[in-house]
């Protein structure tokens, strides 16, 4: 394992970020989503809640309780970074946690795909190469951000790596999935967005009425897998 | 623009979902004391004063804030007080120009369903509040039915079938510090990848609100900061009151519907107790920053909230 300078800094009154280091890899990420659960299995009084990045975990808590708490120290950063420095050495000896592997699928039709011709032609390749590469990879779900629901997936087939479209277009569906330099992902929301398009999923990404409202979080792994538009509109109907 | 908010929603910032929430907490704070609900009760936020509105029932209200005076016919009414309004009464918004966002409680907080553990409306994603909307002509609110028991004791101290009020008042001008456009700043963890000239500009010059500013973030202009280091750095946490420097070095500074990660270097944080009278500024107001330290920020963030803490006593003693 790579030797990394870890800290852990000031955000607000209310929030302190463990950094593990300043790369994506995947030893930082197995750190970041180890501290998150172990934090979550012994919560701090006043804590409230964590949002896990690419290599670091920033911590959300309430000052008030914080200081009332005996937990050593003088102050809520000092308080709470004492007890989170405790934490990381116990949580750096237990292994590497396994997410659960999600399968969305997709239909690569061009009807849902607007820019798959496009992707293919500037690799020189058929769409239904770009299909093959695309559904072949397993990808890494590295952070939650951008909008709810939106994942940061690692592991594209570097031969995909296609920068964004010229002009962003003014609406995206969601359930898109799209290509965008050498990142891949899927939006949980209509919205405008400049990523190239090469399909669909009829899954809803994120969705209030649900008790995890998110489809994917921190640390999962997504397989994408082809469907036709019949299969797609089954399974939009629900 | 008027949308429904509370104080924000925590739990699901790991998915991704903002905080959103009144972007003047204080004043929202305020006006949902006035009126005996818990801080964290639904409020209407009114975006300067386009808006006007008639009670079907008897109402007990509150609004505090600086971007609009209520008035009913050619009665002023008073703000960060409770308001007694009989059925049928006309009430508009007027226009006040010294500030942004005007906060209205009422008895028991604004009905609208509780979505992942708030009433928070976020437009982008179209949930909390109105049906995840804005405010529109024709819509009907209500209260909630559940009603605390200084919210009753408020009530019964009224006479009915005209607008009044009592002689009290929260005074929220003591909360606040002589000079609202001195706004604190704790220096963010990438403060010292910018040359020693550019940090002394940003906490020395002026910056003014930019017109692209909402809900989201506002766009600072007037100071361009110069980096030393030059490395990207890797997405992480960002939280309402962050200051972003972009890539051309202008300045972002986050509020309540921000994104909950971003990419862009930080310089510094608003302190806490600071951000509300950010959220009372306006496209074209200037603004300075001043520094604290982390220490001072907590401790200023304690002493408010016990103030506000003693408040919600003060309120309650005016009707034992």
């Amino acid at each position: 394992m790579q030797e990394e300078v870890s800290q852990i800094y000031y955000l607000s009154e209310m929030a302190v970020t463990v950094e593990f280091g300043q790369q994506i890899a995947e030893n930082l990420l197995t750190a970041v989503n180890n501290l998150n659960l172990l934090l979550y299995e012994r919560p701090f009084p006043g804590f409230k809640t964590t949002v896990p990045a690419y290599a670091t975990l920033t911590v959300f808590y309430d000052p008030i309780l914080v200081i009332k708490s005996n937990l050593s120290g003088t102050g809520s950063f000092e308080k709470v970074s004492g007890y989170l420095n405790d934490l990381k050495l116990q949580s750096n000896t237990t292994k590497a946690v396994k997410g659960d592997v999600v399968t969305i699928p997709v239909c690569y039709d061009l009807d849902f795909g607007p820019d798959l011709t496009e992707v293919a032609s500037v690799h020189q390749m058929s769409t239904a190469e770009v299909i093959k590469l695309h559904s072949a990879g397993a990808y890494k779900v590295y952070m939650m951000g951008f909008m709810p629901g939106f994942a940061y997936l690692g592991g594209m087939d570097a031969q995909l790596t296609t920068p964004r479209k010229a002009t962003p277009r003014k609406s995206v569906p969601a359930g898109a999935v799209g290509i965008a330099g050498q990142q891949t992902g899927v939006y949980p929301l209509e919205t405008p967005g400049g990523w190239q398009i090469i399909g669909q999923t009829p899954l809803k990404l994120f969705d209030v009425n649900r008790k995890q409202p998110s489809l994917l979080k921190a640390g999962d792994t997504v397989i994408f897998k082809p469907i036709d538009v019949y299969a797609f509109n089954k399974l939009a109907a629900g | 623009m008027s949308t429904i908010q509370d104080l924000g929603r925590y739990q699901y910032l790991s998915q991704a979902v903002p905080v959103c929430g009144a972007v003047d907490s204080l004043s929202a704070r305020i006006a949902n004391k006035a009126v005996g609900n818990e801080d964290n009760a639904a409020v209407i936020e009114f975006t300067y004063a386009d808006a006007e509105f008639i009670s079907e029932t008897d109402l007990l209200i509150a609004y505090a804030g600086d971007g609009a005076i209520l008035k009913s016919g050619e009665q002023e009414l008073p703000c960060d007080r409770p308001l007694f309004i009989p059925s049928g009464t006309f009430i508009k918004l007027i226009n006040n120009p010294s500030g942004c966002r005007t906060y209205l409680a009422i008895a028991g907080g604004w009905d609208v369903p509780e979505i992942l553990g708030s009433r928070s409306t976020f437009l982008i994603a179209g949930f909390g509040g109105m049906d995840g909307r804005v405010l529109k002509k024709g819509d009907t609110l209500k209260n909630e039915a559940t009603q605390s028991v200084i919210t009753q004791k408020i009530l019964k101290s009224f006479n009915c079938g005209k607008v009044n009020y009592p002689e009290w008042s929260i005074c929220r001008q003591l909360l606040l510090p002589a000079n609202r456009k001195v706004i604190r700043v704790v220096p963010a963890n990438e403060f010292g990848w910018f040359s020693g000239r550019s940090t002394a500009d940003f906490l020395s010059a002026p910056h003014i609100i930019g017109r692209q500013s909402n809900r989201m973030g506002y766009h600072l202009e007037g100071v361009v900061l110069h980096r030393v280091k030059h490395h990207e750095l890797l997405s992480t946490a960002v939280t309402p009151g962050t200051i972003q420097v972009t890539g051309s070095g202008s300045l972002v500074l986050l509020m309540a519907d921000c994104q909950t990660t971003g990419g862009y270097p930080r310089i510094a944080q608003v302190a806490a107790v600071d951000l509300p009278l950010c959220g009372q500024l306006k496209p074209g107001d200037t603004l300075n920053f001043k520094e604290i330290g982390p220490r001072e920020a907590e401790m200023l963030y304690i002493e408010r909230e016990q103030y506000l803490q003693q408040l919600t006593i003060a309120v309650q003693t005016k009707y034992l």
